[in-house]
Formats: C-alpha cells, structure tokens, sequence
C-alpha cells in the first residue's frame, strides 16, 4: 500500500512538472565572442531582441554571457540566436539551457 | 589693390578644412579624431556630435594673423549588414581670421553649412574571440560641396580658407584597423584626400596616419552586467597636405606636415558615450608662412538606437 501510494505520489509529481515545466520559462546562456565594450553590447541585445518570444536578456561583458529568458511556452531557436548575434558583427560560440527552478526541485525530492 | 589684397589673403590663410575637423566618421566607442573598425549592427543607427575649436595664433608672417575655427559636426552612421556601415557627416562652422595689413587691422569671417562628407565602411577580416576581437576595415567616400564658396565681405571674395565650403568634390579613402579587448583598445588608420579645384583654388591633397589607445581606467576589476566604462584615451595624428594652387599656380605658403598628440577621456555606456580631447601640435613643417596651429579642442557625444 505504501509502495502504491509513493509510486501515485511520484506519478502526480511527474505529471505537475510535465505540466508547468512547458509553461515555465525557459532560459539561455549565450556564449558570444568578440564583446568587449559597453556600446557594443546594445547591438547584440537589439538583434536578439528581435526574436521572436524573447522576453529578458541580461549581459556579463565580464564572461561574454548572455542570458536569455523566453516567454512562457516558447523555446529558442539556436538558428535565430545564432543569426541575431551574426547580424550584430559578433560570434555565438556556446548556447545551452539553464536549468529552471521547478526542474531543480523535482529532482531533489526524487 | 583689390587683386593683390585678395592674394595676399589666400597666401597667408590657407588652411586644410580636412585638418581642421579630421575624421570624426567614427561613432563607436572609439578614437576621438578618426574612424573604428568596430561593427555597427544591422538596423542599427549611431547619431553623433562632436563640437571642435581650431585656435591658431603662433604668425611666422608678421601679420599678427589670429585664427578662430569652431564647428558642431553631426554624424550619423547605419549598419547595412554586419561587415557594411554607412555613414554621413555634416558640419555647420563659424570662422575667423584676424590680421593686419597695410596698417590696419582687419577681420574676415564666414559661418554656415560646410562641406559634407559621405562614406562606406566595410569589414574584410573579423577575429572574434572570447573578450575581444580584432578588425580591418577599408572605407571610401566623397565629400560633397554643400557649404558656401563664394560669399564676399566689406573687403570683397573672402579668402578659400574663410568659406564655409570649398566648391570642390573631393573623393577620399583609406583603412583602419581595430584590436579590442575589455582592458584596452587600439586603432590604426591610413587615409588620403584628393581635392579638386574649384573657382580656380584647389586645395592640397592630405594624407594622414593616426593611431589611438584607449584604456578602461574605472572600474579597475569587472564583476557581472555591463557597467560604464571610462577610458583615459592617447591619439596621434600625423597630418601631411600638399601645397595649394590658384588658378594653377603652386602656393609656396600652404601645405606642410604636422604631429599631434592628444589626450583625451570617453566615458561609455550601453547606449551613449561622452568624450573629450585637446589635439596640441608636437611637431609643424609648414611651408613658407602657413599659419600654425596652437590647439584643437573636441568634445562629443554619441548615442545609438
């Protein structure tokens, strides 16, 4: 009976997450090379700014990351990240998802 | 009396517009005096300003010739794509020439739209790597007559040096190259304008070599976001012009080679740039009695959108 009931509770928790994680927003560190300067940055966040879906980005000159949140329910399209940054006279050498914070509560309860 | 007044005008004040207001095409965080090969985004437009005062005083002639040069220059520059930028530069000036002559004391002076410059700049080779890049840069343009040449004073046709324009189309060229990294930068640029004559004056033609170092000062250590910068900023202009000719006859007063050094501050955000700088001449070979310069002081302001 335990058995049953952690299996059904692990089950709901699945299915919540599977639930909420598509609607959660989904985040992006962008790896650019060449950034270097203030006025600079401002090309590069216009570009992806113009993706559609893009809802926040936050630069590190520091590291050349730049992190990208999108909407609820829209994931990024690594051709149009890449582009954008082209288009800004600059290089994406990385991009990778973050892990979001539902995602890191899941797995610490299993 | 007229004709030899009006040469003795044009021996005694001639005067390089391209050196009076250099290149200022450049809108990037970048050098003060000349261009970046710094990209402009696509879609994207950087608008500048730059207000600049020539003073030259220093008379080899006896003349006790006095020169006041001021002028507000808008720049603005759009990215076609990545590697193409355009740009357009428009001055309004105001000068004056003070001498004495014969005995008295006199002032000639002219203000109003000057000439405009317009050009294309075009990336040919990008390194871009993690915290810098490095870039060259080719451009070439024209700078169109669009101020006045022919306007006259109390004492007549003011002098090819007083107008506001030169009547001329003058095609111009060169390179620049770019190394950036968050500490520091560097620029490098040759270029060459070829004047043309117009009414009978042709000014000389003027080659430059210029150089800049810019050196983030504050903040000393970065720490996440994309804070201000300020750059404590050195440049070098190394400025030579051909001798001038009137109605084909060679100037022996005109033309020469001057050196400049020149300090200067930038302070840089994401989305303007604040900057200053004083050009003094280090070294002037000019020819005959070519008036000399004492300084240039620019200041600016540069934002993009």
């Amino acid at each position: 009976m335990t058995k049953i009931l952690q299996k059904t509770g692990l089950t709901l928790a699945l299915m919540l997450f599977a639930a909420t994680a598509f609607a959660e927003p989904q985040t992006y560190k962008l790896q650019v090379d060449g950034l270097a300067c203030p006025f600079c940055a401002f090309g590069i966040e216009k570009k992806l700014s113009e993706i559609e879906g893009v809802d926040q980005l936050d630069t590190d000159i520091k590291a050349g990351v730049i992190l990208l949140t999108m909407k609820d329910g829209v994931l990024l399209d690594e051709t149009a990240a890449k582009k954008a940054v082209d288009q800004a006279g600059f290089t994406l050498r990385g991009l990778e998802q973050v892990q979001t914070s539902t995602q890191a509560t899941v797995e610490n309860q299993e | 009396m007229i004709l030899s007044w009006y040469l003795l005008f044009c021996r005694l004040s001639a005067i390089g517009l391209f050196a009076i207001f250099g290149w200022i095409g450049a809108t990037w965080s970048a050098p003060i005096t000349f261009n970046t090969a710094l990209p402009v985004a696509e879609g994207t437009f950087v608008a500048r300003e730059q207000f600049v005062i020539n003073q030259s005083g220093n008379d080899p002639s006896g003349a006790a010739r006095d020169r006041t040069a001021w002028a507000a220059v808008s720049v603005l520059g759009y990215g076609v794509n990545n590697d193409l930028a355009l740009f357009g530069i428009v001055p309004y000036v105001n000068k004056q020439l003070k001498l004495t002559t014969g005995g008295a004391r006199v002032s000639r002076r002219a203000d109003g739209l000057g000439d405009s410059k317009f050009f294309g700049r075009y990336t040919i080779y990008k390194n871009n790597f993690k915290g810098g890049n490095f870039r060259i840069a080719p451009f070439a343009g024209i700078e169109v007559p669009t101020g006045k040449n022919k306007r006259s004073d109390a004492l007549g046709r003011l002098p090819a040096s007083v107008q506001s324009g030169s009547g001329s189309w003058d095609p111009f060229g060169g390179i620049v190259l770019t190394y950036q990294v968050l500490d520091f930068q560097i620029d490098a640029q040759a270029s060459y304008k070829a004047n043309t004559a117009a009414n009978g004056f042709e000014f000389g033609d003027v080659a430059r070599l210029d150089g800049s170092f810019q050196y983030r000062l504050w903040p000393r250590e970065l720490s996440g976001g994309v804070p201000g910068f300020l750059y404590g900023v050195l440049e070098a202009n190394l400025i030579h012009e051909d001798k001038n000719h009137m109605n084909g006859i060679k100037d022996f007063n005109s033309g020469g080679t001057r050196f400049f050094l020149v300090p200067g501050v930038q302070y840089i955000t994401k989305r303007w740039i604040a900057e200053v700088a004083v050009q003094l001449p280090v070294i002037q070979d000019l020819n005959g009695t070519k008036l000399e310069n004492d300084f240039v002081v620019r200041a600016g302001f540069r934002s993009n959108f």
